[in-house]
């Protein structure tokens, strides 16, 4: 994404997590903002530019370079805002003008792409932006540098190049990165300001809808993750508890015999099923409830080994759910 | 005490050597019952009772055909408690199910007493014909259980052969045998109207015969056999109950 002017800031680093996009837009369109506002995310950054409070462009686009704009951009934002627990918005004012040049830049019709510089006569594109009275953005750059002019009405409007943090009134950085063996030129036009003000998404966009789908969607989802996750852990848990009831199995069953098995089942279902074994008021009654049964099978000193082995296999199991 | 030390004087050393058995295995059956599980409570008051229906030899107070007739329904009690316990003792075996406590076991078989004790109270003095009848039913009701109670010790056996205390069951199943031999014996003896009883009630009170002479072999092994079995029943009833002990300590 194109580093772009910051103007006047209004808002920096707010935390998108916090945010609702209907809400922020409502507050934008509300106060006739004019400027842009930046949602920067992890892998993805999104520009909204205003023109008088109307939302004339939206751009989303990821690390990877792919673009998405208009209710495209503002379905992606909506997805990016309520699944992303991370991210930024700064707003920033600019001038009607200055806007009307990051829409240009941003969504304007693209008159050259990736131009090296060495191969165009650059005083003749200058006298043609100037003859047309165009408006827009002539971007120049290299792979490590890159700078703005802006126009309107054919008129550069200000300077802007990446490690400032405002358009400036000098051309210099504008042309010594020009001047670097390798450079090359986009250029971007666009309607005047009055006629984009003619422009607003917001007019046939339903970004509560978008948002609430949004929401909704994001809810279902994390609601079948957290289904997903309940059953696994369920899972997790059903095999460690058979595991344990096992074990008591074997201890009691060790002692008293093969009906011991038959004791620990009996047991285990009076006391609401095998998660009892985990549960301190009800592991002690299926202990007693083992104890009294026992009593009639097996000597009082087997008794006593059998409860130490049982009652210390249920307090190791018991610590580790 | 002296008429108690004349009827001791008087008795038949087996049937006092058996009186003597009885008492111990009694003594030791209701101590059982007092430190044991609840299911045990039912088996060790029955044994203990069979010492009290067996006692009427020592009780000088004997003589009253009430309490002649109260003995042999305190025996006929004893071997429906005990075979009471054996019963919810398999019931547990295939169920795991210990209900009740030992106070309601205790009151409920005292009750049953007060209650048999009443029923002669309020009845005519039972003719010896009468206490014959009441013996008869009592060795015929111990026959019939101790078959019953053979089979449940067999299945109670089979169900906890790996348990601690399986042989002490493989101990009672002898102990039934005995007391079948005994009570079967007596039970024989009666049936065919060659027991003493009859023996004494048609000299005294009918003009009845009897065939007795003509079997006097049979009547004789069927006697040594009650000797023999009731002693051997006391003794294996008092080392069962030991054995018990010693395998539940």
């Amino acid at each position: 994404m194109f580093l772009l002017p910051k103007g006047s800031a209004l808002f920096e680093n707010l935390a998108v997590s916090k945010l609702k996009l209907p809400d922020v837009l409502s507050k934008l369109n509300n106060g006739s903002f004019t400027g842009y506002a930046s949602f920067v995310f992890q892998s993805s950054t999104a520009i909204l530019v205003f023109e008088a409070g109307k939302l004339v462009s939206v751009i989303v686009e990821g690390k990877n370079g792919m673009r998405e704009s208009g209710f495209q951009a503002l379905s992606s934002l909506a997805e990016l805002m309520v699944t992303t627990g991370s991210g930024a918005l700064n707003v920033y004012k600019l001038s009607k003008d200055l806007t009307m040049c990051i829409h240009a830049l941003l969504e304007g019709e693209t008159l050259c792409k990736a131009q090296d510089l060495k191969l165009i006569d650059i005083n003749a594109l200058l006298k043609k932006i100037k003859d047309d009275h165009m408006n827009g953005c002539l971007r120049i750059y290299t792979d490590e540098h890159s700078a703005m002019i802006f126009y309107k009405d054919g008129n550069p409007l200000g300077f802007f190049h990446d490690g400032a943090s405002d358009i400036e009134t000098s051309p210099a950085e504008s042309q010594k990165i020009a001047g670097t063996p390798g450079a090359k030129i986009d250029l971007f036009s666009t309607k005047s300001a009055d006629e984009l003000m003619g422009t607003n998404l917001l007019e046939f966009t339903n970004v509560q809808k978008i948002w609430d789908t949004c929401v909704a969607l994001h809810k279902s989802v994390i609601d079948k993750t957290n289904t997903e996750r309940q059953e696994r852990d369920r899972k997790v848990l059903s095999q460690q508890l058979a595991e344990l009831e096992e074990a008591v199995k074997s201890i009691v069953g060790e002692y008293v015999g093969r009906v011991g098995r038959g004791i620990v089942d009996k047991e285990i279902s009076e006391n609401g099923g095998n998660s009892c074994l985990v549960d301190a008021d009800r592991a002690e009654k299926f202990i007693k409830g083992v104890e009294r049964a026992a009593k009639l099978l097996v000597s009082g000193t087997n008794i006593k080994l059998m409860m130490e082995k049982l009652t210390s296999t249920i307090s190791l199991a018991k610590s580790e759910f | 005490m002296e008429k108690f030390i004349e009827l001791l004087v008087q008795m038949n050393p087996f049937d006092l050597v058996q009186v003597v058995f009885w008492g111990l295995a009694g003594a030791i059956s209701f101590y059982f019952s007092i430190g044991n599980a609840r299911v045990w409570t039912s088996i060790s008051i029955g044994f203990f009772l069979i010492f009290l229906s067996q006692a009427y030899g020592i009780n000088p107070w004997g003589h009253y055909q009430k309490l002649t007739a109260y003995h042999h329904i305190v025996g006929t009690v004893a071997i429906m408690t005990i075979t009471h316990g054996f019963l919810e003792y398999y019931v547990f075996c295939r169920t795991f199910e210990i209900s009740g406590n030992k106070l309601i076991v205790y009151l409920s078989t005292l009750g049953i007493l007060i209650a048999a004790g009443v029923f002669l109270l309020i009845n005519p003095t039972p003719s010896p014909n009468t206490i014959r009848n009441m013996k008869m039913i009592e060795n015929a009701i111990w026959v019939f259980l101790c078959i019953m109670n053979i089979e449940l010790i067999r299945k109670i056996y089979s169900a906890i052969r790996d348990s601690d205390i399986s042989k002490g069951f493989i101990a009672f199943g002898i102990v039934f045998v005995c007391i079948f031999m005994w009570r079967g014996a007596d039970l024989y003896l009666q049936i065919f109207q060659w027991d003493q009883d009859w023996q004494d009630i048609i000299t005294l009170m009918t003009e009845e015969s009897t065939d007795i002479d003509e079997y006097m072999g049979r009547v004789e092994f069927s006697r040594e056999v009650i000797r023999y079995a009731g002693v051997l029943s006391g003794v294996s009833v008092g080392g069962a109950f030991t054995y018990m002990y010693k395998l539940l300590k």
